[in-house]
């Protein structure tokens, strides 16, 4: 059974179509990445999956489990987190507050001091500054906390949305580094959306390619990057 | 001893400042002040009952409710019910039922009882308030506190309608009300410090990361609701029961201006935020109320126009707007050091 399954997955805003009839599966363990110019329906897709926004049309599973139709903190219960757009950090808390929240909807509370330890060697900068605002912390170590935070919630499945957005290229770098590790140590499934699709060749996986609402190619990271698909599905096919 | 240790342990030293401010001042007024000031203090210490509770909800969700002083209203007029004395009841309110009538109760479950009904009531309320978000919440708390206003006024034989309710037991010396206000500082920083009060914060600060992160914004919201208006209906009640009548209009808009006002100078993002508001809007209303009236200062006597205490509050809430947005406090809690703690601790060892 995979972990994750979209069937026939669409998503409307008023008129406009942002997803159009979407499926596909996801592995356990898996690393797949969403790339595609603005406005392929990346985000919206994630955002469906995570309960953010209603489907209009088709289904979601998890685990076999039918996701769509409920509301995001019950996702969230079944074992999905999110790192969404832009981090979106608890700025007026401090980073182990930030760490912290999700903490509220795990069974097992008796594992979160050790969890909250493991989170804090994969990402030093937090522990040294755990009692920091998190609005204080740079936008690299705002990403890492908003990473550590989904990771807190014990997920076995963890939807990244731009982790790149806004940062140095030596940090992203950084934080991929880092998603990678955690995703071997833990055998987490990472679904991860990623403008640049040569970023998402060098870091590895497999890849999807959206355009206009629709699957236009599907396959491995690394080898699109030479391919012809992905400059037709940023630039439209050429003229014969 | 390690640092976090220490700072956990240094985070509980504020609901124990907070009271030892409180109980300074009552000390204070007690060895130095006259009756009125007594009386000053009394209400100053039911107010920091009333904001405490009231910032345990606003403080902790960011959602402004305008409804609190509703809360209050409720508490009063239970309190009321419940140890007046019954030929007076009869006189004054035929329209409650006999039990009521009949109860002459000792004025502490009153008290209790009191904030056990505006609770309940918060609980009622908020299950359908609490489910709008942002400024359509404020809104509909405040069509909440119209209507009770209005019942209130109205519905004569149970409330007395516009007309007052005289001849409450005057029992509310600056002690009680420090006791009321120390418990409710207590279980205001023991909710801060829970899970709950961290969801709530955390939709406060981003309501779609803190669903993201499983959080079920509307149920903590409503539990923090309801234990505020427990304190708010204590609050009322001990009102009522300090200057013995109480009258609907006592708990509108003036006492629900009072409140965002008090908390908005000491800062609306921390429980000291809240009690240092109370003071120092206490106290620089007593002592405007007092220039009114005129002082002599040598062989001058000097007054201010009547009124102007009203605008010179006014005129103070505006510039801790310009000039501290965040209140007095910034959103800071008084505390003592880590390292001195840290420090206390091993000696103590």
């Amino acid at each position: 059974m995979s972990k994750l399954g979209i069937f026939d997955l669409s998503v409307r805003y008023g008129k406009l179509t942002a997803v159009n009839n979407i499926s596909f599966t996801v592995a356990e363990g898996e690393r797949v990445f969403i790339s595609g110019p603005n406005g392929a329906g990346k985000s919206s897709l994630l955002a469906a999956i995570a309960g953010e926004v209603r489907a209009a049309h088709g289904r979601i599973e998890m685990d076999g489990d039918i996701l769509s139709g409920r509301v995001p903190e019950a996702i969230a219960r079944r074992g999905l987190s999110m790192v969404p757009e832009g981090r979106r950090i608890f700025r007026a808390l401090s980073v182990q507050e930030n760490l912290m929240v999700g903490v509220g909807l795990r069974r097992d509370k008796t594992a979160v001091p050790d969890d909250l330890e493991a989170i804090y060697a994969a990402f030093p900068i937090l522990g040294t500054r755990r009692h920091a605002n998190a609005g204080a912390l740079s936008g690299g170590q705002q990403q890492m906390l908003a990473i550590g935070r989904a990771l807190m919630t014990n997920p076995k499945l963890m939807l990244v949305d731009e982790p790149s957005l806004g940062l140095a290229p030596r940090v992203v770098d950084e934080v991929y580094d880092r998603l990678c590790s955690l995703q071997a140590q833990r055998g987490l499934t990472l679904v991860i959306v990623e403008q640049s699709s040569a970023r998402a060749g060098r870091v590895g996986g497999r890849m999807l390619l959206l355009r206009g609402g629709q699957i236009v190619a599907d396959g491995d990271a690394a080898s699109f990057a030479a391919d012809d698909l992905l400059k037709e599905a940023y630039f439209g096919k050429a003229a014969p | 001893m390690t640092e976090h240790q220490a700072r956990k342990l240094a985070s509980l030293t504020t609901p124990l400042l907070l009271i030892a401010l409180l109980t300074a001042f009552v000390l204070l007024i007690d060895a130095f002040g006259d009756r009125s000031l007594g009386r000053m203090a009394a209400e100053t210490l039911i107010r920091v009952t009333l904001v405490v509770g009231f910032w345990i909800f606003a403080g902790n969700s960011g959602v402004i409710s305008f409804g609190h002083a509703a809360f209050a209203c409720v508490g009063a007029y239970v309190s009321a019910w419940m140890t007046l004395k019954p030929a007076m009841k009869s006189l004054l309110l035929p329209g409650l039922p006999d039990w009521v009538a009949q109860a002459e109760w000792h004025v502490l479950p009153a008290a209790v009882v009191a904030g056990v009904m505006a609770a309940l009531l918060a609980l009622a309320t908020g299950a359908a308030i609490l489910r709008l978000s942002g400024i359509a919440a404020s809104i509909a708390t405040f069509a909440f506190l119209a209507m009770v206003n209005t019942i209130w006024a109205n519905w004569t034989p149970v409330t007395g309608g516009t007309s007052s309710v005289v001849g409450l037991a005057r029992y509310v010396t600056p002690w009680v009300g420090l006791g009321w206000a120390s418990v409710a500082i207590v279980v205001a920083a023991i909710y801060g410090a829970s899970a709950s009060g961290l969801a709530l914060r955390a939709t406060r600060e981003d309501e779609v990361a803190a669903s993201a992160s499983g959080i079920d914004r509307y149920r903590h919201r409503l539990a923090a609701f309801t234990v505020s208006a427990f304190f708010c209906g204590v609050g009322g009640a001990l009102m009522g029961h300090l200057i013995g009548v109480i009258n609907p209009d006592g708990f509108y808009l003036s006492l629900t201006f009072l409140m965002l006002a008090m908390l908005v100078v000491g800062g609306i993002g921390s429980l000291s935020g809240a009690v240092v508001g109370v003071l120092v809007v206490s106290i620089a209303v007593e002592g405007l109320v007092r220039l009114e009236k005129g002082v002599t200062l040598g062989a001058t006597q000097f007054a201010l126009p009547a009124g102007s205490q009203e605008i010179l509050i006014g005129l103070a809430m505006i510039f801790v707007l310009i000039f501290r947005s965040a209140g007095l406090l910034a959103g800071r809690d008084l505390i003592l050091p880590a390292a001195w703690v840290a420090g206390r601790a091993k000696t103590t060892k």
